[in-house]
Order: structure tokens, then C-alpha cells, then sequence
């Protein structure tokens, strides 16, 4: 029996104060208003094994993203538990901190920096990352001078030497033209094969998940409606769809 | 005491990016405006000669190396200022990071101030240069200047965190603290004395009771009069200054991961 890296257990996560409150609303009114509840998430549990790949599909708004979210620690969950038995997480997010006006070497280390390594680490690797983002000499000028093919070439470049146990993507597969989208896809691939690497994927391409997953998860309006054998849930999903 | 804990540890561990992203703003701020760095020269040399002519040929009040006076009461207000209005509505402004990774957010505070801090550095350099300038004496009470800093600092990061809090659940706070800051900012004798121009009993309350005026007042007596500085009173508003912090700090700890979800 290999050992569990995620186990999740009835999560619930609902959005709730999502309009914000105003003093000047409520003095208007004379009253507090209200705050609408949105449960985006009702009572999920599933476990991934270590090493194991799970795709999410689901329609939008069925809480994919919400839930991942809530794994890497960004949202609190409103009830249920979330264990990582002591797993490092991240969720893989695109030029996350970029600071516009700065160059591109720059934004390396502040997005490197935010997203857990080490100045050190990241001196070690900032040849490969320059090298794999094919910026050249446009590394030394400013990010807000790019095209956003270039930018995110960039960001693509810092997340993929993220070395965490667990990785979350939500949607990033491939970036840029033609040559960079396969190089960038391959790079992926490797990433998420790693054997002592755990992955959750949220996409809608369904058959990258085809070719990558152990198990697909289905989720929809926040419930697990489907989960196990990625050909199985995945066409039971398609036909689905059709039928909406 | 696993709050006070847990804050140490995640500042110990985000250090090295306080430090990076502190200076990262730093650099955008001056990027690409053409004086660049000299408008953080500029902007206090300015103010200073707006408030000297307001009040040495408008009002006609004299008071002593009034240019000077005046330069440390901004000084010490725009720190306090900028990290208020900074800090409410910090999360929002950093909308693109909450959302996207975890970072315990009082590091995003210690950012937003020690940027600040930076900026006021200059102004505290430029604080000297006037002193020789207008021939202010030198003297050894300029050593207290280290602890009515660390009071203004610990005051203003209490206060921030607090406000940051709120900032993220209440739309209009802004406004709200806007309006305050006004008032403080004037009561605060930025540009007059309070212990001479306001009557006797209550120059003594408003500057006891007002932590900014009384920050404002020691500084002025530790470049300007040469005195000793009210350590009790100061003590007192550094006690003030903790208490409000860790109230801060425990609001954040407990309600961080909630802020991603309004933030939307």
C-alpha cells in the first residue's frame, strides 16, 4: 500500500461576504446588509496517493479552482479537514508579484522569492530559467515593455522549476507561439511525472487528462458526481455535456 | 504566545523578500518619472518652503529655525500618513498576489513600511543638512532619536495591521480614515508649537494623549532644543504601540485566509 500525499474530508467552502461592506450603504439603509452565501464547494472528500496524478473536470463555477485553491492554503475551508501529511504545496500560478516597471531579471527573484525559494536557489537557477524563457537580451529591459507572448514566456519559465511534493495547476498547460506551446508542454510533462510528485490538475482540455491522469475527478455544483478511471469519467462527462 | 511565535518565524522566513520586494517598489516608484530619486528630495524641500511661507509671512508667527521645525514635523507625519493610508488598502492593491499564493500578510505590511521608511531616511539626511545650514548646534540628545523612532514605528504597524483588517471587509474605510488623519494631522502641531501656541492646561493633555504629537515634540527636542525627551510618556504609547500590534497580529493570523475570498 503506497502512502496518501492529499486526504480530504467533506469539504465545504462557501463564499461568503463576497459583496464587502460599505459604511456608507449601510448608513443609507439603516441597516447591515445581509451578506449572500455561495456555497462553492458541498462536501468533498477524496485522497490522492503519493506520486499518483488526479485531473478535475467540471463545468465552470462547479468549484475546481476553489477547491484547489483552498489546498494550497490560500482560502480556509468553512468546515472540513485538508492533509497534506506534511507534503510542501503550490499551486502553479503565472507571474504571480511581477512588478511591470522592473526588468525581466529582476521580476525573477521578486516572483522566484515570493513563491518559497531562497535568493540562493534562485541565482543557482537563473541561467536555465533565462535560457528556457528565450527572452534574450530582453531579460534586461522592462516587463511592461513585452508583448504577452514574451511575458508569459517568462512566468512559465520562473513556475516551472518549482520543486514542490504536491503541484496544483489550474489551466496552465502551454504558453506563447507554436515552438514555445510544445516546449513548454513538454516541460510540464516532466514535471508532473516526476514519481515522488503528487499533481492535481484542473483543465478542460480533456485529453491532455486523458494522457496524463491516474484518475480523474468530476466535480458538479460542488459535488463529486464522478470519480475514478480517467477513459470512464471522462466520456461519461462528454456525454454529459452533449445532452445539456 | 504561539501568535508572537508564528509572526517571528514567518518574518524570519520572508526576510530576504521583504528586503527584495521593498526595494523592487522603490525602483518602480522612480522608473519612469524623469527627476527620478530627486523627487524624494524635492517633495519634503517643497512642503517645507509651502508651510514656512504659510505661516512665517501669512500668519506672521515666528518660531525658531522654523524651516527646520517644520521639515521634522512633516518627516515624522508622512511616515504616519503613508503607511495609514497605505495599509487600508493594501490587500486590494495586492489583489494579484492574495489570490494567487500564500504570504502570511503582514508581510505585506512590513513592505508598505519599510518603504516608507526608506523614503523617510532621506528626509531624516536632509533634516541634518538644513541643521548646518540654519547653524543648529549638534548635540549628544541627537542619540534619542533612535528610540522615538522605534515608539512611531511599532505605533504604526499596530495600526496598519489593524486597519488592513478592516480595509479588506469595509469598502469606504478609506474615506473614513482620511477624514481622521486630517484631523490628528492638525492637531498634531506639524507646523506650530503646541506647547506655546495652545493654552496651558491643554497643551500638556493634547500632547499626552496625542501619540503623533508627542512623537512630533521629541524628535523636535532632540534635534532642535537640545532636552530631554518625556520617556514615560513615550514608554507608555511603546506599550500601546505592542498591545495594538499583537491585537493585529492574532486578527490577521486568524482571519488571512478569508481575505482571498472578498478580494474578488
Amino acid at each position: 500500500m503506497s502512502k496518501d500525499a492529499i486526504t480530504i474530508k467533506d469539504l465545504h467552502i462557501s463564499y461568503r461576504t463576497l459583496k464587502g461592506f460599505s459604511i456608507k450603504k449601510s448608513l443609507l439603509k439603516m441597516k447591515i446588509n445581509k451578506s449572500e452565501i455561495f456555497e462553492a464547494v458541498r462536501g468533498v472528500s477524496f485522497s490522492v496517493e503519493k506520486g499518483k496524478i488526479l485531473g478535475v473536470i467540471g463545468k465552470n463555477g462547479s468549484g475546481k479552482s476553489t477547491m484547489l485553491r483552498s489546498i494550497a492554503g490560500i482560502f480556509s475551508p468553512d468546515s472540513g479537514t485538508i492533509d497534506l501529511h506534511g507534503n510542501s504545496v503550490s499551486l502553479l500560478s503565472i507571474g504571480v508579484g511581477f512588478q511591470n516597471k522592473l526588468t525581466g531579471y529582476e521580476n525573477i527573484f521578486l516572483s522566484g522569492m515570493l513563491l518559497g525559494f531562497s535568493e540562493h536557489q534562485i541565482k543557482e537557477r537563473i541561467d536555465e530559467i533565462i535560457e528556457f524563457s528565450e527572452l534574450g537580451k530582453f531579460i534586461y529591459k522592462p516587463v511592461s515593455s513585452y508583448s504577452s507572448g514574451m511575458y508569459s514566456k517568462l512566468a512559465f519559465s520562473i513556475t516551472a522549476i518549482l520543486e514542490t511534493d504536491i503541484m496544483l495547476i489550474d489551466e496552465v498547460f502551454s504558453v506563447g507561439d507554436v515552438k514555445f506551446k510544445e516546449k513548454s508542454y513538454n516541460k510540464m510533462k516532466e514535471l508532473i511525472s516526476d514519481e515522488n510528485r503528487t499533481v492535481v490538475i484542473v483543465s478542460h482540455s480533456l485529453g491532455t487528462l486523458k494522457e496524463l491522469c491516474n484518475e480523474v475527478l468530476w466535480l458538479h455544483d460542488g459535488k463529486i458526481k464522478q470519480i475514478g478511471d480517467p477513459e470512464k469519467v471522462i466520456s461519461a462527462y462528454e456525454d454529459f455535456m452533449k445532452k445539456d | 504566545m504561539i501568535t508572537i511565535k508564528k509572526f517571528f518565524n514567518d518574518i524570519k522566513k520572508y526576510f530576504k523578500y521583504i528586503l527584495y520586494s521593498t526595494k523592487s517598489n522603490l525602483k518602480a516608484e522612480v522608473a519612469n518619472s524623469y527627476l527620478n530619486w530627486l523627487w524624494w528630495i524635492l517633495d519634503p524641500l517643497c512642503f517645507m518652503l509651502v508651510y514656512t511661507f504659510m505661516v512665517e509671512v501669512v500668519f506672521k508667527t515666528k518660531e525658531q529655525y522654523f524651516p527646520v521645525f517644520v521639515l521634522i514635523g512633516l518627516t515624522a507625519w508622512n511616515f504616519f500618513n503613508n503607511n495609514i493610508t497605505g495599509c487600508v488598502k493594501l490587500i486590494s492593491s495586492n489583489k494579484s498576489i492574495v489570490t494567487k499564493v500564500y504570504i502570511p500578510k503582514y508581510v505585506l505590511v512590513l513592505i508598505k513600511m519599510f518603504t516608507n521608511l526608506f523614503k523617510m531616511f532621506i528626509s531624516w539626511g536632509l533634516i541634518l543638512i538644513m541643521m548646518i545650514i540654519f547653524k543648529v548646534p549638534y548635540t549628544l540628545y541627537i542619540l534619542q532619536f533612535l528610540p522615538v523612532l522605534i515608539v512611531l514605528f511599532v505605533l504604526s504597524f499596530g495600526i496598519s495591521c489593524i486597519l488592513m483588517h478592516f480595509g479588506v471587509f469595509v469598502e469606504d474605510l478609506s474615506n473614513v480614515t482620511n477624514i481622521c488623519l486630517k484631523l490628528v494631522f492638525y492637531m498634531s502641531g506639524i507646523f506650530y508649537a503646541i506647547s506655546t501656541r495652545i493654552p496651558a492646561p491643554y497643551n500638556r493633555i493634547l500632547v499626552n494623549l496625542n501619540p503623533i504629537a508627542l512623537i512630533i515634540d521629541s524628535f523636535r527636542k532632540t534635534f532642535l532644543n537640545a532636552h530631554i525627551v518625556n520617556y514615560r510618556m513615550l514608554g507608555l504609547w511603546l506599550i500601546v504601540g505592542i498591545v495594538l500590534s499583537m491585537i493585529g497580529i492574532k486578527t490577521i493570523q486568524k482571519y488571512e485566509n478569508s481575505y482571498a475570498k472578498v478580494t474578488k
